[in-house]
């Protein structure tokens, strides 16, 4: 009698003991659906995001100002550049979408413990000197959008950068994402545009498939402008931004194809509104308007195609530059997050993540005073910001190229495959040939005169 | 009599958002050190440092000259 009274006691212990070290980890909470067609569309709303808003981010206050100007200055003649680095930009932002996937780590965190603290540094410090001039790039735009619509820059930009530290410090990635997305749909109406400045369809689609060259042959003019498209098509930011969100969304193995879907609608996306921004600056070649920014060429056209017209290109000007700020800013405060093992995260509150939100904020505040300082030379900051930038590319993508190869860390299933490292061995070759000959355009200005 | 069985079995998916799912096994450095890389990767990286280093060096120096700070008279 006694012997079971002290098993049961043994048992009711045992089952004590289970009981307070079991931890239950909840059920993920999901949406049931019936169809596999439902299921695909879902997986794919719930995981899209980073490929389209690095996309439509990269026609940021500058491209509007280099397509428009391609557009202004050559016509239709530039248009196949943009078919041919529709591919590019796809292959590059992929390997960046799978790297974050099969990590859950940033961009710069990567380079920091693979290639060790020189090349961290160097990379972190690189990238946070173009971001911050991008930055002021995009302050720039902002500023000079909404003066021609009468409104002073000493509201304007200070009104911007609060509303853009607002857009984060939400501590929530999802609202964020859904605000930018919200930004990114309004980015279509340069659609609109294109149709409302009837281009001719037909010479539309013979430039854009057809390489051809203007009247006055290859000029230095031409050479810069056609660099600087790629370089504002093609970001050393975008590759850290979009490793960072995906590793921040902490998009699963699973959802790789569906962020290469997301990487590929938004790579179409970014290209055929670049393509819509150099239609309506055809407008102006067409009718003999010489214009040096976006804003002189609104209220240059105002006669012609009325307030609509005008209004949505400077509107959509300070959107695309407001876009280009948020996914800026986030890239640096990430990387400098990362690399410093702060709280790096959307999801904390603003005092859980202070040096992730400080870095944020004083890029934005930074920049935004930088432009409000009286005869700031800001053409020349656009001007180096293209070339460092153009500078810098072709070094990030050799790093992104080296990590997809690295099958101590990714093993079979994430490498590159051999023709993933063809096609990115190309692309390396034609961004440093282009690079160099940037470089060598920028310090020696007559080379091709 | 010939019996009809129903073999219909509805298919149902349950579709959980990335932030909600358990986290996965990500690949992780910890423990692997730097990167392996052959003498000829070693030698190109050493070769960008130094490509870097000079061209930022010469953009510095540029933007400097046309920002007029290097030619200015006092």
């Amino acid at each position: 009698m006694r012997l079971e009274e002290l098993e049961r006691e043994e048992e009711s212990q045992l089952s004590d003991e289970t009981s307070t070290n079991v931890v239950l980890i909840p059920e993920p909470q999901g949406v049931v659906v019936r169809h596999r067609w439902q299921k695909h569309l879902l997986t794919y709303l719930m995981v899209f995001g980073p490929g389209l808003i690095v996309m439509v981010a990269d026609n940021d206050g500058g491209a509007v100002s280099t397509y428009m100007q391609a557009g202004g200055q050559y016509g239709l003649h530039l248009l196949w550049t943009l078919v041919v680095l529709l591919p590019i930009c796809y292959f590059v932002q992929e390997m960046v979408a799978r790297l974050g996937i099969a990590t859950g780590k940033g961009h710069a965190a990567m380079i920091y413990e693979r290639f060790g603290k020189w090349w961290g540094r160097f990379s972190l410090f690189d990238l946070l000197l173009v971001n911050f001039l991008t930055l002021i790039t995009e302050f720039a735009a902002i500023s000079l959008a909404l003066s021609a619509m009468g409104v002073s820059p000493f509201i304007s930009v200070p009104v911007s950068a609060l509303g853009l530290t607002l857009l984060v410090i939400m501590g929530s990635y999802l609202r964020w994402e859904r605000a930018v997305i919200a930004l990114c749909v309004l980015d279509l109406t340069w659609f609109v545009l294109a149709f409302v400045v009837h281009p001719s369809w037909a010479s539309v689609a013979r430039n854009t498939l057809v390489p051809t060259l203007p009247l006055g042959g290859v000029t230095s003019s031409l050479v810069f402008l056609v660099i600087a498209v790629v370089g504002t098509t093609i970001a050393p930011w975008q590759l850290f931004f979009q490793q960072s969100c995906v590793a921040e969304k902490r998009l699963r193995f699973a959802d790789l194809k569906w962020a290469r879907l997301d990487t590929l609608i938004g790579s179409l996306i970014t290209v055929t509104v670049a393509g819509a921004m150099m239609l309506v600056g055809n407008y102006g070649f067409q009718r003999g308007i010489v214009f040096q920014d976006p804003a002189q060429f609104a209220g240059a056209i105002m006669p012609m195609l009325g307030h609509f017209a005008r209004n949505s290109i400077l509107l959509l000007m300070v959107n695309a530059a407001v876009l280009g700020a948020t996914a800026i800013s986030l890239a640096s405060a990430w990387a400098y997050g990362e690399v410093r093992g702060w709280e790096h995260s959307l999801h904390k509150k603003l005092w859980e993540a202070p040096g992730f939100y400080a870095t944020y904020i004083v890029c934005v505040g930074a920049a935004a005073a930088f432009v409000l300082i009286p005869h700031v030379p800001l053409q020349l900051v656009i001007v180096s910001v293209q070339v460092f930038a153009g500078l810098i590319l072709p070094s990030a993508i050799i790093f992104l190229q080296l990590l997809l190869n690295d099958r101590e860390l990714l093993g079979d299933r994430w490498v590159n495959k051999p023709w993933n490292n063809v096609i990115n061995w190309t692309i390396i070759v034609v961004l440093f040939a282009l690079s160099l000959l940037l470089a060598a355009q920028v310090m020696l200005p007559n080379l091709f005169n | 009599m010939a019996s009809v069985q129903n073999t219909y079995q509805p298919q149902f998916f349950n579709v959980i958002h990335p932030l909600n799912d358990v986290p996965e096994q990500k690949c992780s450095t910890e423990g692997l050190g730097r990167i392996r890389m052959t003498r000829a990767v070693r030698i190109s990286l050493g070769v960008l440092r130094a490509y870097l280093i000079v061209m930022s060096l010469m953009l510095g120096y540029h933007v400097l000259e046309l920002a007029g700070v290097l030619h200015k008279t006092f």
